[in-house]
């Protein structure tokens, strides 16, 4: 079932040059997809206009066929996306457990336990905790929000081997088991070759590979 | 979690930034509240200049063309035949709203030699009576109201002041009573030159402030202050030879100077005025001499308020704006969870509001010895030392200053997030990444 979709979409940083062209795709709850490209080519560019955080130059994003602008941007980040960085990025004067709350009502211990992450684990600051643990919180986080869209920006990048297959096993058990629609944005073959459906993005189209 | 949450999660875990705004905001509140407690006691002190001094008016009669002239052996002689200050226009304007005294002197209006008594000896003795020389007295309403009297020069040290009841009565400097033995309830017997007859007089006063006079070496006795004293004016009236329809001159004096414009129409507008050669005028120059430069002090109060306020600003503004730069991965990621920018915004009013009220608190005591050394000093430098302020801050300041302080701290928010709510999310998380 389409769940996000892309309408001809076309964007361009100067007005001239379209990082961009017409990319027009259906995205399913239940499946993993991967993106791959050369640096620079506009991976997180469409992660972006995806997730809401830019709008496109041209084209439509739709969530369960809706314009995203109509409810605004910010209204789609809250409820229909979440977002998994290469950085993490967690707010660093925060606990985990205050990381996930900022994205739920619901208490975040449940989930940061699911994740592999102890109680004590769970209220030390994030800081304090290595880099794949780091990405559980922020996977947590984006399960948290009950958001039926994650899109990851190379969500293993800054991970070893190990904790790669462990973080790749987490995102696969979100959309098959969870029944979420995972995006991820990458540069590893190894990644890619765990997703249902692998995109390449070059000179500004989405092939299926 | 809400903004609030975050906002007291940010306090408590930044420690250092805590303290840091937390000092900037206290030394803020330290001025305003300086700025504020001055204020209200420079006008605290000119409401008391206000009440002390208050207003007067001055009504006088107007000699323009009011003149009958005749030609004697000596020259020519000028008589006014105008119109006086009558009984009748005293008791009307005493009842006018805002009128709370009226006065009127009428120097040198009686003058008598002594008959049972001496004056202090001048330089010349001009014995143009059988008695000796004649002295001048001013005749006054109320000689509590003279203008010695109210400027200090004269006290009163026995007895009591003249009062518009009062029917031959004197009140002699204490020179003058000791170098003639007299005291309090003595009689003195003055000769009239212009109605050639004695006067009774009884001494109910009796004031200091001429002392040393006597040596002056005056030209004649009424040159000397010690000789000169106060008499009621029907003393004056029936003394003049010539009858006197009422007094030349008057002082009305008004509760508050700031209606003395009120008061002043009224007064013009009496039906017993209505016609009559006599002039109003309004009179604040007493007034004015203390009240200047605490209005002078004032508005430096609250040039020196807005000042601070301007500074506070651009400091705070300059701070949160450093902090918010390196806030930007925070933002970002709120961003992209889905918290609005005005979500963000107020997360930053309610952190730096969490510190204010505790440091706006904390001040008030540091406040208060800061604000009266700066009151004294402002004092010393605006008023020459003529006034004194009462610089007090207490609680209710509190209220004015957790208004202004919020106001600017609102500003001071708004313009250092300005860039933040100008960028695209994309932007900032890229810039952040």
């Amino acid at each position: 079932m389409s769940i996000i979709k892309t309408c001809n979409v076309k964007y361009s940083y100067d007005g001239n040059r379209n990082v961009l062209k017409n990319i027009a795709t259906d995205f399913e709850v239940g499946k993993i997809y991967a993106i791959l490209g050369p640096s620079g080519c506009g991976k997180t560019t469409l992660l972006s206009l995806l997730g809401g955080l830019d709008s496109p130059s041209y084209g439509q994003v739709l969530f369960q066929g809706e314009d995203i602008e109509k409810k605004g941007l910010a209204y789609h980040r809250k409820n229909n996306v979440a977002f998994i960085f290469q950085s993490y990025n967690l707010i660093d004067y925060m606990t985990p457990a205050e990381n996930v709350a900022l994205t739920s009502k619901l208490p975040p211990l449940p989930i940061l336990e699911r994740l592999g992450l102890t109680k004590e684990e769970a209220k030390r600051n994030v800081l304090k905790l290595s880099g794949g643990q780091q990405q559980r919180v922020a996977i947590a986080r984006a399960l948290a929000s009950d958001a039926s869209v994650i899109l990851a920006d190379e969500p293993t990048g800054n991970l070893d081997e190990d904790t790669a297959v462990e973080i790749t096993n987490i995102l696969k058990e979100c959309a098959h088991q969870m029944n979420k629609c995972v995006i991820i944005v990458t540069h590893s073959n190894e990644l890619a070759k765990q997703a249902d459906v692998t995109f390449c993005l070059k000179k500004g189209e989405l092939q299926q590979l | 979690m809400n903004f609030v949450k975050r906002a007291f999660l940010y306090c408590f875990r930044q420690k250092v930034k805590t303290l840091i705004l937390f000092l900037v905001l206290a030394i803020i509140s330290t001025f305003l509240l300086t700025g504020l407690a001055i204020r209200d006691a420079s006008e605290g002190a000119t409401e008391d200049v206000q009440t002390a001094i208050g207003g007067k008016l001055f009504l006088e009669i107007d000699p323009a063309n009011q003149y009958d002239s005749s030609q004697d052996g000596y020259g020519m002689t000028y008589t006014y035949n105008g119109d006086y200050i009558t009984p009748e226009i005293l008791d009307a304007i005493s009842k006018v709203d805002g009128v709370v005294d009226y006065n009127s002197d009428n120097p040198r209006g009686f003058w008598g030699a002594g008959v049972d008594f001496e004056y202090l000896p001048a330089a010349f003795n001009l014995s143009y009576t059988p008695y000796g020389e004649s002295s001048a007295y001013t005749a006054a309403l109320s000689s509590e109201k003279s203008s010695d009297f109210e400027s200090g020069k004269y006290s009163l040290v026995d007895g009591r002041h003249i009062t518009s009841e009062d029917k031959y009565v004197v009140m002699i400097s204490k020179e003058l009573a000791d170098y003639n033995k007299l005291s309090v309830g003595n009689i003195m017997t003055m000769y009239c030159l212009d109605s050639d007859g004695n006067v009774k007089l009884e001494i109910i006063g009796i004031f200091d402030g001429t002392e040393g006079t006597s040596g002056n070496g005056g030209f004649s006795v009424s040159d000397i202050p010690a000789n000169c004293g106060y008499v009621d004016y029907t003393t004056m009236f029936e003394n003049f030879g010539r009858k006197i329809d009422g007094y030349t001159q008057i002082d009305i004096y008004v509760e508050d100077p700031v209606s003395i414009q009120n008061v002043y129409d009224k007064v013009k507008d009496l039906p017993e005025l209505r016609g009559k050669s006599l002039k109003l005028s309004i009179d604040t120059d007493e007034y004015d001499v203390v009240s200047t430069p605490l209005e002078s002090l004032q508005q430096l109060v609250n040039i020196t308020i807005i000042i601070i306020s301007v500074v506070s600003v651009v400091i705070l503004t300059l701070l949160l704006t450093i902090w918010i730069r390196g806030r930007k991965k925070e933002i970002g990621i709120l961003l992209s969870i889905g918290k609005s920018k005005l979500n963000i915004i107020l997360q930053i009013f309610t952190e730096t509001i969490i510190v204010a009220v505790i440091s706006f608190v904390a001040s008030i005591p540091f406040s208060f010895s800061v604000a009266e050394k700066a009151g004294a000093f402002l004092v010393s430098r605006v008023t020459t030392g003529t006034a004194n302020l009462n610089v007090q801050i207490n609680a209710a300041y509190l209220l004015p200053l957790y208004l202004i302080g919020i106001l600017l701290i609102a500003v001071a928010v708004i313009a250092s997030s300005w860039t933040v709510v100008r960028s695209k999310p994309k932007v900032i998380l890229t810039k952040m990444s």
